[in-house]
């Protein structure tokens, strides 16, 4: 993230990609389609919400650019955003990430590895954070299938602890990166350009 | 467990499914990391597949294991 100021908006780039930080006029109809999707939800484990602008605009509020970013996910030379992702920055140096391609049209184009390698250069040489982790419902393969590629390590089974929309229970997965595994992947690989 | 040459043939025409590729093009050492097009949407393809071919949910720890060609010989010739 380019000289980040602690409170103010953040902004970061990548070879595709551009991040920055929503504000209240970003809770546009495209945004709150994603939190009533079905499918889009599977990947923060949650069902659809079912929000309206007042409860995305007072979502986006909780984000304060400190130890809480919701960055939107924007195609180089484009001002709609194609998803969103969210860092939490926690106790003991340990930062959670959640990644969501709200627009279908960009799924398995190697979004999320790209967006996620910038963020995680962030969080480890920017910020010195010890370790990343994410949690998965462990019916989302695809997701799955980005923190393994990505080098996490699956650290935990929440056995059906999620509640899925048709009623069925699914396991939650916890993915972590130490910082120390993330620099030796950096040293023995070039950026991940696999598509995910 | 290592699996037969039959199951072998059926995990490589599986997965060269999924890759959308032909059995031919598939290197025998296909793996998560190394194969071109295995990625998330084909993996998520993969593991919906192999449930779809054994009639039931892969249980998360050996959805967890699926990562080459020889990760899905193994699972079918259990």
């Amino acid at each position: 993230m380019t000289a980040w100021q602690p409170g103010l908006p953040s902004k970061m780039n990548t070879e595709r990609y551009f991040l920055r930080s929503l504000g209240a006029s970003d809770a546009t109809e495209t945004y709150i389609s994603w939190w009533d999707d079905e499918e889009v939800q599977l990947g923060l484990g949650n069902p659809p919400r079912g929000w309206g602008r007042a409860e995305a605009e007072g979502h986006i509020a909780k984000f304060d650019n400190r130890t809480r970013f919701h960055l939107g996910i924007f195609p180089n030379q484009t001002s709609v955003p194609i998803g969103f992702i969210a860092i939490f920055l926690g106790q003991a140096g340990c930062a959670k990430t959640n990644i969501v391609i709200g627009n279908k049209e960009y799924w398995g184009e190697g979004v999320v590895l790209e967006v996620r390698g910038r963020v995680l250069k962030f969080l480890f040489d920017g910020l010195q954070m010890h370790k990343v982790f994410g949690e998965v419902d462990g019916r989302n393969f695809a997701s799955i299938y980005n923190y393994k590629a990505q080098g996490f390590t699956c650290e935990g089974v929440l056995r059906e602890k999620l509640l899925a929309p048709d009623g069925t229970r699914h396991d939650q997965l916890s993915f972590g990166l130490l910082r120390e595994e993330w620099r030796e992947s950096q040293v023995v690989n070039e950026p991940a350009t696999k598509p995910s | 467990m290592n699996a037969t040459p039959a199951d072998t043939s059926q995990a490589r025409e599986l997965l060269a499914q999924v890759l959308n590729i032909s059995v031919d093009e598939l290197e025998p050492d296909a793996a998560i990391d190394r194969t071109e097009r295995w990625d998330s949407l084909a993996h998520l393809n993969l593991i919906l597949a192999l449930e779809t071919h054994l009639g039931r949910p892969l249980d998360t720890t050996t959805m967890l294991e699926i990562e080459s060609l020889t990760d899905i010989a193994n699972l079918l010739a259990r």
